[in-house]
């Protein structure tokens, strides 16, 4: 096949319809960004939730030597924590459970705050330092106070934290932000469709008359419909690429310069998530301008 | 070449068939007129051929193949056998001659050596040597459609399809249009013509169909527009 034509095609209709296709890309890239935004905003939540657990666990820490709480005699017995086990798998809201060593919470908080704060003789803690707790996954998040009266003031138990309290506000801001993104985003691709579908309308108009002979003269459907889906793949092109620098750019500058440092207790998204984004959006954006035009041009230019 | 059998063709909405039962049975290398007032269902004949549209009932047959039951993707082959030249030109008007011309071979998708070498050539068969250059605009009324024409007939086809070729241009440019029409027959392309111009078919003395309300009134080896019925 014969591509000189199509891309002759391609490059006058990007110029005469310069208006419109400006705006297909404007559109495509504030709807992509949104999405990437909402993606990446998920990551952050998924990364939250798996260091301190879903939003349905509470933690129960057990007695340590020279536990803050009174009640807290010394380090927790092992016929204390047989109870304190026994009273968990007896209660009916449990619906999982597991407990975690000193030495499993002191690899968490290594990886957290970066290991060489914790080796060596000036170690700020060692993993005595660290409570044995148990993490409750709950049948139902509402259904607690059962679990959480029934383990309060048995012997061995220091503290009891529902995770919800904590890490709640948070993940509820993290998902805020998140459906905030994706709902807008929802309206924006609406709009980049009928953009896009206008677009399509405009140009199959200008170029009705081409259309119409080469239909005459048997070039294939594909051939007449070609430089419309190169029309597409370049704007779409356009689109990702803005958004993929938007993206990186609050990715650099919001989250790994400015939150990732301020707030050290939190795991950050990094770029692994925004390459994991960038395909995302590098499908949706050529699809989003291919699937009007497809349909379209099989519209307007039916042989 | 051409054949309809028993070809009904009824638009949507009220009203009587653009054709009605018609069976024409066109030969290779056959010139034909197609001629009848307007409304009489002439158009609608070359839209079938070209498989711009499909019979209601009956079938169309181009080059032995059923044109009706042609799959759509067939569609675009069929009609590289077809050469269609309007009353209208439907020239491009950015493009040269030269390049209205090779457009029809470009997009088909036929290497450039090939278009570099047949474009001259046809242009010099329809008398346009020297103009290729030129635009459209530029051109009188007779030597847009000899581009047409050109535009048709370079790939060479097996039929060429003119729908009142000759409606927008005078006498004196007609008879050449004419000439050329029948220089292209001669190299033994099947040419059909919808026409209203009495005088070009009085002249030629071809084989004339006439059609009157969809049906054909009139199928006349070599006629004229206002032959009595046979």
């Amino acid at each position: 096949m014969q591509l000189r034509h199509s891309f002759t095609e391609l490059r006058q209709g990007l110029r005469r319809n310069i208006s419109m296709h400006i705006a297909v890309v404007l559109t495509l890239f504030v709807s992509l960004t949104l999405v990437g935004l909402g993606a990446l905003l998920n990551q952050q939540a998924v990364k939250a939730a798996d260091q301190w657990g879903s939003e349905l666990q509470i933690t129960v820490y057990l007695c340590r030597d020279g536990d803050d709480n009174p009640a807290c005699l010394s380090e927790v017995t092992d016929p204390q924590k047989q109870q304190i086990a026994s009273v968990v798998e007896d209660n009916p809201e449990v619906a999982d459970w597991y407990t975690e060593s000193k030495a499993q919470a002191f690899e968490k908080v290594k990886e957290l705050f970066g290991p060489e704060r914790f080796e060596g003789p000036d170690a700020a803690l060692t993993a005595d330092d660290m409570a044995e707790s148990v993490w409750i996954t709950l049948e139902d998040p509402d259904e607690y106070e059962g679990i959480v009266s029934a383990l309060r003031g048995l012997p061995g138990v220091a503290r009891i934290q529902d995770l919800r309290d904590v890490v709640g506000p948070i993940l509820s801001s993290i998902d805020a932000l998140k459906y905030g993104a994706i709902g807008t985003a929802a309206f924006l691709v609406l709009a980049a469709l009928l953009l896009v579908a206008n677009t399509i309308r405009l140009a199959a108009l200008a170029r009705r008359k081409e259309i119409g002979i080469m239909r005459l003269v048997g070039a294939s459907t594909l051939y007449i419909a070609l430089p419309f889906l190169m029309e597409a793949l370049v704007t779409a092109f356009l689109g990702v690429a803005l958004a993929a620098g938007a993206l990186a750019a609050f990715l650099k500058f919001g989250i790994i310069d400015r939150a990732a440092q301020g707030l050290t207790f939190m795991p950050w998204i990094g770029w692994d998530d925004y390459y994991v984004t960038l395909i995302g959006i590098g499908i949706l954006g050529p699809v989003l301008t291919l699937l009007p035009t497809l349909l379209l041009t099989r519209k307007y230019i039916k042989v | 070449m051409i054949r309809f059998e028993k070809v009904s063709k009824t638009y949507p909405g009220p009203g009587k068939p653009a054709l009605d039962n018609v069976s024409i049975d066109i030969e290779k290398g056959e010139f034909v007129f197609l001629v009848g007032t307007s409304g009489s269902g002439k158009s609608t004949a070359l839209r079938l051929v070209l498989r711009e549209s499909r019979p209601t009932s009956g079938r169309v047959y181009v080059a032995g193949k059923e044109v009706n039951r042609l799959a759509g993707w067939k569609v675009p082959r069929l009609r590289r056998q077809i050469g269609t030249v309007f009353q209208d030109f439907r020239l491009l008007q950015s493009k040269t001659v030269s390049e209205n011309v090779a457009f029809a071979l470009q997009v088909i998708g036929k290497p450039k050596s090939e278009i570099d070498r047949v474009v001259p050539s046809t242009l010099e068969l329809v008398g346009l040597e020297g103009k290729g250059d030129r635009l459209p605009d530029e051109l009188s009324g007779g030597e847009q459609q000899r581009v047409a024409i050109a535009r048709a007939f370079v790939n060479r086809p097996m039929i060429l399809i003119a729908d009142e070729p000759t409606g927008n241009l005078d006498p004196t440019t007609s008879a050449g249009i004419m000439k050329l029409l029948g220089r292209i027959n001669e190299t033994g392309t099947t040419v059909l013509m919808a026409t209203h111009d009495e005088y070009v078919v009085d002249q030629m003395q071809k084989r004339v169909v006439e059609l009157d309300h969809g049906r054909v009134t009139r199928d006349e080896a070599r006629g004229g527009y206002g032959s009595q019925v046979v």
